[in-house]
């Protein structure tokens, strides 16, 4: 019986048969059906999904003429970032990052990010953020944003000034918890709107809120109150992208429009993100490393043509590592990624990578 | 009521995470004479399994995690006044647990040390961003049975790798079970580097350790 190449969920090369790749295709969109509540896939797009998998190039893409949009988070620093940051160590300044993902890359957006890449640690340099954007600015054409994590962990203890809900939780004071998480939220999105509209002043054309929800709701919910001021107060474009598949309720209680935070996957996720009044989503569906690559990449396929179906936004799908059916690998490996993307657009019907 | 009707009431006030329904619950189910152990594994542990289910399903969130457990902590306590006196406070293990040196994530870490302790282990939690020399030490000084570490990054997880190797050269590590988790592991790591097991969730760790300490 003929034996495919493919990837486990932690990029080791696997071999699978057909008969295991379809079995494996089917349990990953059934189980991100039953999570999510949502349609599994349909035998014809198992049966594409099972295509991109046996398809004997070591590279696949797209049809010519359905090609998406590629942007890049975090773009400037991918470059000149190490390993540890999914770089590849090459000294270049950031505006110079920028260029070559314009002008060699072919990246059709790019943002501008500190080395940090929260909002709070840019607010003491943000003038400085400011004339580095102006520079990239009179320097490229294409659409630049700005991009930082909300990052509520940086508002709690022993780096911000709030009291920390991993700690608070574990020792059983949950009002404290509530309270803490709370206060992040204000001061969060205090932070937000303040870096938001002093990067408008300069001109730049959008910001790209980041890993939206990594430290749970009240990072969600900090964000959609960010993007609702901006929208309403400034000309930003607004991207929200997700830091996970579902919003880990760390409070549990929080809201935005009425609708609990905690717990919502991706196609209920860009519903509020459209009401907050953002122009792009980022969905996110996690790679679990030790499940093989086609039950992956079929559920994170399943999660995303939902998340597609109900949204009136254009919605750019994070693809990488460890996110969008790729194994988790510092540089995941080029036959996986393709393989996914290709996916992503031909069956999820995503706008963007 | 009679003895299914209690375990059916102690598994939802769990799920319901009601102190003050699961105390009274537990004083009547005394009052009545039935046998302590048996709400604790088929009422009250069913309670907090089915909430682990909830959680992993994200129906049910984190405080509501830890209110269930406290809500279940309080209802063993009662239950276990009836006990003779040897098998009052019996754990089933000593776990040392830390999420390993440069990682910060320890959101899961935190569930399954609620979940170890509800489940009758002894868990001393060394929290994150743990120095290998710190499971060492801490492993010695209380004689543990099981020593766990959590990755959550590809660039962290060699410190499992490393802790296996310092317990072996501290000359503890034949005597421990190791484990080990975290959303960048996998069984495959796990036998790479030598670990006993790997477990992809609080409830399943519990689990394996339960097949194991049981």
């Amino acid at each position: 019986m003929t034996k495919h190449l493919t990837r486990r969920g932690d990029g080791a090369l696997i071999e699978m048969t057909s008969e295991e790749i379809m079995a494996a295709l089917e349990a990953g969109s059934e189980d991100a059906a039953d999570k999510g509540k949502i349609a599994p896939l349909s035998k014809e797009d198992l049966e594409c999904l099972l295509d991109i998998f046996i398809d004997t190039n070591k590279v696949v893409s797209v049809e010519q003429g359905e090609e998406v949009v590629v942007t890049h988070d975090i773009g400037t620093l991918r470059l000149m970032g190490d390993q540890g940051n999914s770089g590849v160590g090459i000294p270049l300044g950031r505006v110079q990052g920028i260029q070559v993902h314009e002008r060699a890359l072919c990246a059709d957006t790019m943002e501008l990010g500190h080395i940090d890449y929260s909002f709070k640690p840019v607010k003491p340099v943000i003038a400085m953020e400011q004339q580095e954007m102006e520079n990239a600015l009179l320097s490229t054409v294409i659409p630049l944003f700005y991009g930082a994590m909300p990052n509520l962990g940086t508002y709690y203890s022993p780096d911000g000034p709030f009291g920390n809900p991993s700690d608070l939780l574990p020792a059983g004071k949950v009002k404290e918890a509530y309270e803490a998480q709370e206060g992040a939220v204000e001061h969060a999105t205090r932070d937000m709107v303040y870096v938001g509209e002093k990067l408008a002043q300069v001109g730049c054309d959008g910001i790209n809120f980041d890993t939206t929800g990594a430290a749970g709701d009240p990072d969600f919910k900090a964000t959609l109150n960010a993007v609702e001021f901006l929208k309403k107060n400034t000309d930003l474009s607004v991207q929200v992208g997700m830091a996970g598949e579902f919003v880990l309720g760390m409070h549990g209680g929080l809201e935005y429009d009425g609708q609990r935070l905690a717990g919502l996957y991706c196609h209920d996720q860009v519903k509020l993100v459209e009401k907050a009044g953002a122009d792009i989503f980022g969905p996110v569906v996690n790679t679990k490393p030790s499940k093989d690559m086609p039950w992956n990449l079929s559920r994170a396929v399943t999660f995303v043509k939902a998340c597609v179906e109900v949204s009136n936004i254009p919605i750019h799908v994070n693809m990488g590592m460890g996110v969008g059916g790729s194994p988790i690998f510092e540089t995941p490996p080029i036959d996986s990624v393709c393989r996914a993307s290709k996916a992503m657009v031909q069956i999820a019907k995503v706008d963007g990578l | 009521m009679d003895k299914a009707e209690y375990m059916k009431k102690a598994m939802q006030c769990v799920v319901d995470a009601d102190e003050d329904a699961v105390e009274k619950l537990a004083h009547d189910y005394l009052d009545d004479g039935f046998d302590p152990i048996e709400m604790i594994e088929q009422g009250l542990s069913q309670g907090i399994r089915k909430l682990g289910d909830l959680f992993d399903r994200g129906e049910v969130f984190l405080p509501h995690l830890i209110i269930a457990s406290e809500a279940m902590t309080k209802a063993v306590k009662i239950l276990e006044k009836a006990l003779p006196e040897d098998q009052v406070g019996k754990k089933l293990a000593k776990v040392v647990l830390g999420t390993i040196e440069g990682d910060v994530h320890d959101i899961g870490k935190g569930i399954l040390v609620t979940m170890l302790r509800v489940y009758g282990f002894e868990v001393f939690d060394l929290g994150r961003d743990v120095p290998i020399a710190k499971f060492v030490e801490k492993a010695k000084e209380v004689d543990a049975d099981v020593v766990g570490s959590s990755a959550l990054m590809t660039t962290t997880m060699v410190g499992q790798k490393a802790l296996e190797q310092a317990l072996k050269e501290a000359g503890i590590r034949d005597n421990l079970t190791t484990m080990l988790g975290g959303a960048a592991t996998t069984e495959h790591w796990a036998a790479k580097i030598g670990a006993n097991f790997w477990a992809e969730s609080a409830g399943d760790t519990v689990i394996k350790l339960k097949e194991i300490f049981s």
